[in-house]
């Protein structure tokens, strides 16, 4: 809980105290520095709410018997599969909320509250609960698979443009940051205070039903 | 003969073409604790696992409290109905006793009420403690008492006191015994040769996917113990030699020699040879146990722990 409201909250509020509200600001390419920041930060932590944080508890679980015991009890795999995503997507919107509460009360950010940010919100937290799941049920040991979403989240928040914009890197990593599914994610957000960029909602939404998929096979289950 | 809680006929479970299951056919009846016995990777929590509808079988028919397991309506009922420990279970760590039991029993249309449940697990004290922080003797209990939430007849456990200490095994112990006084059916894989003997009504040995003996532990002890025998201890060629004119089935062990009998007419000729010679040793008398009857059977010697390995 501490990682997934506190540390997102504490980055916006010392990236946005450095940075400053000025529009002119070189670093952030015209844009308000909160408004950069805002939908970054929730994006990428939206990620690692779903790659770090669920691939730990669906790790535990599995190690621990628990899904053992639900497949032999009434409940179908459907149920928990959509209980973990459903659980997910309210983290989602909860960590959305609060980042927007104090980027409106602090520095002006406006937007986030469209139906096209809901949606992607919504196809964000899919995702990457998509990348959790399957982490969980490929990697055998807690420890190993949240290490693994850990090396998986951190390069890619990094090179995602949550903290700086991804015109500033040499171009092979430029390169690198088109083929990942948060800058898509993190752009989109952004974007639709403006407009809604439908290269951003539709390579989302992609990722988003593959790795749903992904997620829902390598859940271990019943065998039926 | 009242209807079987569960059978099993011909079953076969493959993984990649290699038969983890092969030509299992055995029946549970009601009121009784069925061991499933052998040694790890014999296929018990295979077996286990297609009995309580979360594997399929890969052929043979398999019904469990009148319900047809490939059928998918089938496996529904059997869910609903039975309660389920599996191996090394460690509950939802996060989450008290009392909220794990709460969670699932969520899950079945009726439950029991769950303080009744902690109290009768004599657990009721720790209601509000985390699953992870328990003792792992408490997590079996708790355990054993979540595979009781929705009040099953039939109840899977497995492994139930493997790597725990002689003193939460005999708890845990006394209550799988209790759960069968109150006249629930229990079927428990083990590969504790000791815990079969003591719980079972019926134990079915299970080695490489194949059962190879099923009896009551009385009557298998009668029919693969090998019988009583004396020990004269150190005895050496001097005992063994004398007795060697009496008795074709006298055998040495070390120096100790060993003497299977049937009846004491038996000892009586043995000892007056022995006395007779002025042979003093030291006298011991060897019960069957079960160890020796897994190890007839299997030629699989159990560790000091009584493990079969």
């Amino acid at each position: 809980m501490l990682f997934s409201f506190l540390f997102p909250v504490a980055l916006l509020l010392v990236l946005g105290t450095i940075y400053g509200n000025s529009g002119s600001s070189n670093h952030m390419v015209g844009q308000d520095t909160a408004s950069y920041y805002l939908p970054g930060l929730t994006a990428a932590f939206i990620m690692a709410n779903g790659v770090i944080g669920l691939t730990r508890i669906s790790s535990e679980l599995k190690r621990d018997g628990v899904l053992r015991r639900l497949s032999a009890t009434p409940l179908t795999k459907l149920e928990w599969l959509l209980g973990t995503f459903l659980s997910q997507i309210v983290l989602a919107f909860a960590l959305a909320a609060v980042m927007l509460t104090l980027g409106v009360a602090l520095y002006n950010a406006s937007g986030l509250v469209n139906v096209y940010s809901m949606v992607l919100l919504f196809l964000g937290a899919l995702l990457f609960s998509g990348v959790g799941m399957s982490l969980a049920g490929l990697v055998k040991d807690p420890e190993v698979a949240s290490g693994l979403g850990e090396a998986i989240t951190y390069p890619m928040m990094l090179l995602s443009g949550t903290f700086w914009p991804i015109g500033s890197m040499p171009s092979y990593l430029q390169t690198v940051a088109q083929a990942l599914p948060l800058t898509y994610f993190a752009d989109g957000l952004r974007n639709s205070m403006v407009s809604a960029d439908l290269t951003d909602f539709v390579v989302v939404a992609i990722f988003a039903l593959v790795l749903v998929l992904l997620g829902a096979r390598f859940t271990p289950w019943n065998e039926s | 003969m009242a209807e079987p809680v569960a059978s099993v006929e011909n079953l076969v479970k493959r993984y990649d073409g290699v038969a983890a299951v092969d030509g299992l056919s055995f029946e549970v009846q009601r009121g009784e604790i069925f061991a499933i016995l052998g040694p790890n990777g014999a296929g018990k929590t295979t077996t286990i696992e297609i009995l309580e509808c979360i594997t399929q079988p890969t052929a043979g028919s398999v019904s469990v409290l009148g319900n047809s397991v490939t059928a998918s309506r089938g496996a529904d009922e059997v869910k609903k109905r039975i309660g389920v420990l599996p191996q090394k279970f460690g509950g939802i760590g996060r989450l008290t006793i009392a909220e794990n039991l709460k969670f699932f029993a969520a899950m079945y249309d009726k439950s029991v009420e769950v303080m009744g449940l902690l109290d009768s697990l004599e657990i009721r004290d720790k209601a509000k403690v985390r699953f992870a922080d328990l003792s792992e003797g408490l997590k079996r209990r708790v355990g054993i008492a979540i595979a009781l939430v929705n009040d099953p007849d039939l109840i899977f456990l497995d492994e139930p006191t493997s790597d725990l200490d002689p003193e939460p095994r005999r708890t845990t112990w006394k209550v799988i015994a209790d759960l069968r006084a109150k006249g629930k059916t229990i079927v428990l894989a083990t590969h504790y040769v000791d815990e079969a003997q003591r719980l079972a009504d019926r134990i079915g040995i299970l080695r490489g996917g194949k059962i190879i003996a099923l009896d009551t532990p009385a009557e298998l002890l009668g029919k693969f113990g090998g019988g009583k025998a004396v020990i004269f201890r150190g005895g050496g060629d001097a005992v063994f030699g004398t007795l060697r004119r009496f008795f074709d089935t006298v055998s040495m062990d070390g120096s100790d020699v060993v003497l299977p009998f049937d009846r004491l007419r038996d000892l009586e000729v043995a000892f007056a040879a022995l006395v007779d010679r002025g042979l003093e040793v030291e006298v011991a008398l060897r019960s069957p146990t079960m160890e020796d009857v897994f190890l007839r059977l299997t030629g699989l010697k159990t560790s000091d722990s009584g493990e079969a390995n």
